[in-house]
């Protein structure tokens, strides 16, 4: 990239826009630091190194699928498979793991998965003209298809280090997720990430501005892909093998942290860490709710509230200004 | 309309019906079912095109709401959830002093009704997004469902639920019957009617309906509790033809109604479309169910097969969307 980057190198302007950006953010992050200092209070041992990485182990799948759900709201898009994503990425991890090229070929292959099936994905969506829900919801049957055909009933295996490594004691599910937040702001300097929220917000303007809109929406699909592979690869690490159903809650999940994140559904609004703080304030009101004894599907019936009063409570308060 | 000079009116309208998209989604069925007859024994059999229009009246029915949320604009992802609300309450409600059952049955319609009209609460007043609004409710739903139900299924001992599923008047399975019947009123609904008329523009452009007077609020409340009653409806029929009810009984049915409305031509963007052609898109849904079946394949060929022959079918009726 130039010198000139908007994002490597601060302008006057940086700051300033990035205050404009939190502002649709900033109620949720004094909720979601509210909802961290109760589950603090009821957990002290969250405060020591230790309890820090256990909770960020817990939270870095849910923060994964939420931004590869969010890129491509933030495209106007929408990812249904991102659940059968998931199990995909966990049962080519669990598979390969242990076969001949070891951990690196069972990463490179991973991603591989991901990156391939979100570019199809796209392709079809964007080149064919299909509407995205419908296509990721036939491609969720296809993906979930192909994970049943790699490992038809749980198994498969993990090597202990690498579980060690990444879902260990130590904070490196946390270094991972700073390293993926890092990467996503220098993506959103180059010429495809500046595209992104353009096509989103207007596709028809951003082309006749000569903004590669295709390539930009194609690009969010493999990178969504490749999130959502991740995020299995990590569970597949955390539970030491692979399980061919167990990514279907995350689909839900990515949606309702991406909303939550205030990522609108018709394209160009919204921000990454709104998504990421959303996905934050979910794995938090589990986990309060776990320590506080509910049962977990009462979940469930919080979650379903909670997504309603997140999204409905902002609409509430805009009317009673005008009125 | 006769400044077109040679043709005549009926010709191209005749010309406009044979390349709608009802009208191929008919003709597709048609193709599999004459192909499938001749190469596969059974299939073709009097019996077994019964049974399969027996499950295409309750993917049909949960499709009748789907079509009328979806050409106004929306999209209703608590269909299932709803389903599996009517098929595991009616056994779970404690109502044996009524013989018939029909008071369990119509509280059951009520219940299912007022879910869709809390689903367009939420879109139409707190102006949540349809898609979210009625993903939260199927969630909440789910849970509940969990809490009051449990794992295990429930049978039903329904006297009218189980004649719904198990009754042949004039040799017709009742569940055709009431699946013809409630096409009849969707399409009259859609086609003939003032509101058909409010949802199709509500579809095509809210702020402008709103602004030519129509209450779009009332409107999109009707359409969202008309889906509600149908996924209620389609579980009842669910129940009698299972009897027993489980949690989850109802899980596929947010993907066929979807499914079904799209391959019979309806614009997911909604504004245009038609119920006719959600009737063959419906069994055209549970023909492939069919074959995938008679394939004898593994689970995950056939969830493969299911996406594919789904996706497929879109790129051939997709052709609307495409010039949108």
């Amino acid at each position: 990239m130039s010198g000139s980057d908007p994002v490597l190198s601060p302008s006057p302007l940086y700051w300033p826009v990035q205050r404009q950006r939190n502002r649709g953010v900033r109620a949720l992050f004094c909720v979601v630091a509210a909802f961290v200092a109760i589950y603090a209070y009821l957990f002290p041992g969250l405060l020591s190194i230790g309890g820090l990485s256990k909770f960020c182990q817990s939270w870095f799948p849910l923060a994964l699928v939420s931004m590869a759900q969010a890129i491509l709201m933030l495209t106007g898009g929408i990812n249904l498979a991102i659940g059968a994503t998931v199990s995909l990425g966990a049962v080519i991890a669990a598979t390969t793991m242990s076969g001949p090229l070891g951990a690196p070929g069972a990463i490179a292959a991973v991603a591989f998965a991901g990156l391939g099936i979100g570019a199809i994905c796209g392709l079809i969506v964007v080149r064919l003209r299909l509407p995205a829900i419908i296509v990721t919801l036939a491609g969720s049957f296809i993906i979930g298809g192909m994970a049943l055909l790699v490992l038809p009933r749980p198994g498969g295996e993990i090597p202990a280090w690498f579980s060690d490594f990444l879902a260990g004691g130590t904070p490196v599910a946390a270094l991972l997720l700073a390293l993926i937040v890092l990467a996503w702001k220098l993506y959103l300097a180059t010429p495809l990430g500046l595209s992104l929220y353009a096509a989103g917000e207007n596709p028809v303007a951003a082309y006749r501005s000569g903004v590669p809109v295709d390539a930009a929406r194609i690009a969010a699909y493999a990178i969504s892909g490749l999130l959502s592979t991740g995020a299995g690869l990590y569970v597949a690490a955390q539970t030491g093998s692979g399980d061919p159903v167990i990514g279907q809650a995350f689909t839900l999940n990515s949606i309702a942290a991406a909303v939550l994140g205030g990522v609108g559904f018709l394209g160009g609004h919204g921000t990454m860490r709104g998504a990421i703080a959303g996905s934050l304030l979910l794995s938090v009101m589990v986990n309060v709710m776990f320590f506080l004894g509910f049962p977990p599907v009462a979940q469930y019936v919080a979650q379903g509230l909670i997504i309603i009063g997140a999204v409905a409570l902002p609409q509430i308060g805009a009317r009673g200004r005008r009125a | 309309m006769s400044d077109a000079g040679a043709t005549p009116l009926f010709v191209r309208r005749a010309a406009l019906f044979l390349r709608s998209g009802p009208f191929l989604t008919v003709l597709v069925v048609a193709a599999v079912w004459i192909v499938a007859g001749l190469t596969m024994a059974g299939f073709g059999s009097y019996g077994h095109l019964r049974y399969m229009l027996e499950l295409a009246a309750v993917i049909g029915l949960v499709a009748a709401g789907q079509t009328l949320v979806v050409i106004g604009g929306g999209i209703d992802l608590s269909v299932g959830a709803i389903v599996t609300v009517s098929a595991v309450g009616v056994p779970l409600l404690p109502w044996d002093a009524d013989a018939s059952g029909v008071a369990a049955v119509l509280a059951i319609l009520a219940g299912a009704t007022g879910i869709g009209l809390l689903n367009g609460l939420g879109v139409a007043f707190l102006r949540v997004h349809p898609m979210i609004m009625t993903l939260a409710m199927a969630t909440f739903l789910q849970g509940v469902l969990i809490i009051v139900a449990g794992g295990s299924a429930v049978s039903m001992h329904n006297p009218l639920v189980a004649w719904l599923g198990e009754a042949r008047p004039w040799g017709v399975p009742a569940g055709i019957v009431l699946w013809v019947v409630v096409s009849l009123l969707t399409l009259l609904i859609l086609h003939a009617t003032p509101f058909g008329a409010r949802i199709f523009a509500l579809g095509a452009n809210p702020l402008a309906t709103s602004l030519s007077g129509v209450d779009v609020r009332v409107t999109t409340m009707a359409i969202f509790a008309a889906s509600g009653l149908t996924a209620g409806l389609a579980g009842v029929l669910m129940l009698g033809m299972n009897g027993q009810g489980y949690v989850g009984i109802g899980d596929p049915y947010v993907l066929a109604s979807i499914a079904a409305v799209v391959l019979g031509g309806t614009s997911i963007l909604g504004g245009s479309g038609t119920y006719a052609g959600s009737i063959p898109g419906s069994a055209l849904l549970v023909t492939i169910t069919a074959l995938i079946t008679v394939v004898n394949a593994s689970p995950g060929w056939r969830s493969i097969l299911f996406g594919s022959l789904i996706l497929g079918l879109l790129l051939l009726s997709g052709r609307e969307s495409r010039r949108r």
